[in-house]
């Protein structure tokens, strides 16, 4: 690690937070809608997902969402918060019932669930319902050699697999591409410690022209000019480093999740192409070569 | 009245049905009871907001710079139960009649003059200032809701959104074969479209973004009133609101700015097309006042 980088990690409190393998839900109707109105029922959301996994494609799946490894939730509503606002990226994560007890997963997203990954052999014995529990680590996370930069849902184990680089004051995360700000979009209306923002994937031809339909589950992406300090916002000069958790949507307005970990202003926060940025790679989940 | 415009539609062929809201009460979180919204700077903030009976804020106003965070000037109502709330917030237009049905101001005729969105779900009505003293929170207000199936005959592309017939006339309008333009008092880049964007497009709003306070006064865009049309570059509103090259959307600024992150003034869209199909020139005082009429 970069020897300019001073993290706060003996502060940090480690503690047990649960939740459960969720089952599939639709609405009534089923339908989402494609950009010209007509509407399909497609799946992705919930559940466990058997052949999505971080490090996959983000795009081309016949899916709406995808939400890769399995997907758990709390059933009370304000300990389900806690699962979302305690848990961070790279967190570690065991099955504590069923066929696949004892089974360790690591933390690769936050949507409207929380999102496990396991190796798939392990998927082979989880059932609805079983408890997973995550030994939530991250929350009040601060580079005390760059205290302008704010950490969201960054585990010390992530934070140290980002191979961040510090040139002086500036801190440059490797990402694997950068999105324009003009095409952030579904998650706009929520504070930035909760779930993510989606990427707006209706323009096609956008995304092939700029590679965005590249993209990866687990990848890094820069966004420049957008403050996520406290909500997501376009303002000029400020810098934000995401994660994409799930797959793209045919919805107008959604696309793949893309979830905060750092934002800063530009002088204090930069970011770099690095095609092998992705936490399949980085945190060694999977062998990506 | 404005001078109408003589575009075609099928306005002979539409329906006008009863929809009926209570005056919001504004409303908190409950225990521990946080009074604070965080602005996009952290700052915790304690201001009023939407819902409720406003009396010094009204269409025709500026958007900006009141002590408020995204409040709806003159009168917000809502049904209690959410599918009939829904049927109030998609069904009712922004140009239809309302009449104030109980209370002190019973039989004030008002008008819808915009909606609000996710979280909030309200639709926005104009009553004069002075029956609004008259009024108390809770007192039903009917609209005669007519606009939902309305189309533009010779511009088959261009999806019309909770627009009564008798606003769209209004409107300063030019057109050509295939291609239909309105005036609007400001164009809004596609970077600055906040919250609201990837939710529904029939009812709620979508806010233009006011963190870059640089960039809005550069633009003008600081100068909004509420009541003011504008227009979202690069917007497909067509089934929910998104990022769409050559795409644009029409709308009324209907409630003001606030200090939250995403949140400027919330625009009740109009109108939509995908592909150039719909576009706007610039008439700096395309405002509700001026188009419907309203009275102070």
């Amino acid at each position: 690690m970069d020897k300019g980088l001073r993290w706060n990690f003996d502060e940090l409190v480690e503690m047990a937070v649960t939740g459960k393998v969720s089952q599939p839900a639709l609405r009534r109707g089923g339908y989402v809608h494609r950009p010209d109105g007509v509407g399909e029922v497609l799946p992705g959301m919930y559940g466990i997902t058997y052949n999505a996994r971080v490090g996959d494609r983000a795009f081309g799946w016949a899916g709406d969402h995808v939400e890769p490894g399995v997907s758990i939730a709390h059933v009370e509503e304000r300990a389900d918060y806690a699962l979302h606002y305690l848990t961070c990226i790279g967190n570690e994560a065991e099955v504590q019932t069923g066929l696949a007890r004892g089974a360790k997963g690591v933390v690769t997203g936050e949507h409207a669930r929380l999102l496990v990954d396991f190796a798939p052999e392990m998927l082979e014995g989880l059932t609805i319902g079983d408890t997973i529990q995550i030994r939530s680590l991250g929350r009040g996370l601060r580079l005390e050699s760059h205290p302008g930069i704010e950490f969201k849902k960054t585990s010390p184990s992530l934070a140290r697999a980002l191979d961040l680089r510090s040139d002086g004051g500036r801190v440059s995360c490797p990402v694997a591409m950068e999105l324009p700000p003009r095409i952030m979009g579904s998650g706009a209306e929520l504070n930035s410690e909760f779930v993510d923002q989606d990427l707006m994937s209706g323009d096609r031809p956008l995304m092939a022209e700029l590679g965005i339909d590249r993209m990866r589950l687990g990848d890094l992406v820069g966004i420049r000019d957008v403050d996520h300090r406290f909500g997501r916002s376009y303002r000029k000069g400020w810098v934000a480093v995401c994660l994409c958790i799930h797959g793209d949507s045919v919805m107008t307005g959604h696309g793949p999740g893309i979830l905060t970990l750092m934002t800063g202003p530009a002088e204090l926060l930069d970011f770099h192409l690095d095609p092998d940025a992705n936490i399949a790679h980085t945190l060694g989940i999977r062998n990506m070569a | 009245m404005t001078q109408r415009n003589r575009l075609a539609t099928n306005e002979v062929d539409l329906v006008a049905v009863s929809v009926a809201g209570a005056v919001a009460h504004p409303g908190f979180p409950g225990l521990p009871a946080e009074p604070y919204r965080l602005a996009t700077d952290g700052t915790p903030f304690l201001l009023p907001t939407y819902g409720g009976i406003v009396y010094n804020v009204s269409v025709g106003e500026r958007a900006f710079g009141w002590a408020a965070d995204c409040i709806h000037p003159g009168v917000s109502i809502r049904q209690a139960d959410d599918n009939q709330n829904r049927g109030l917030n998609i069904f009712a237009c922004v140009g239809n009649r309302a009449r104030v049905m109980t209370g002190g101001a019973a039989g004030t005729l008002g008008v819808v003059t915009g909606k609000s969105g996710r979280f909030s779900e309200q639709v926005i009505v104009h009553i004069p200032r002075e029956d609004r003293t008259r009024m108390t929170v809770g007192d039903d207000v009917l609209i005669r809701a007519e606009g939902v199936g309305l189309t533009l005959t010779n511009h088959p592309d261009v999806s019309l959104k909770g627009i009564s017939p008798e606003l769209l006339a209004a409107l300063p309008a030019q057109e050509e074969e295939g291609h239909v333009a309105f005036g609007v008092a400001a164009q809004v880049p596609a970077h600055l479209v906040g919250a609201g964007l990837g939710l529904t497009s029939e009812g709620g709003s979508l806010h233009m973004q006011s963190t870059d306070r640089e960039l809005l006064a550069e633009l003008g865009l600081d100068r909004l009133r509420l009541g003011d049309l504008v227009a979202l570059e690069d917007t497909d509103s067509r089934y929910n609101h998104g990022y769409l090259r050559g795409a644009r959307a029409i709308g009324v600024v209907a409630s003001t700015d606030g200090p939250r992150s995403g949140y400027g003034p919330g625009i009740a869209i109009l109108m939509t097309a995908p592909a150039g199909q719909l576009g706007s020139f610039e008439s700096p005082d395309t405002n509700l006042v001026q188009l419907l009429g309203l009275e102070d």
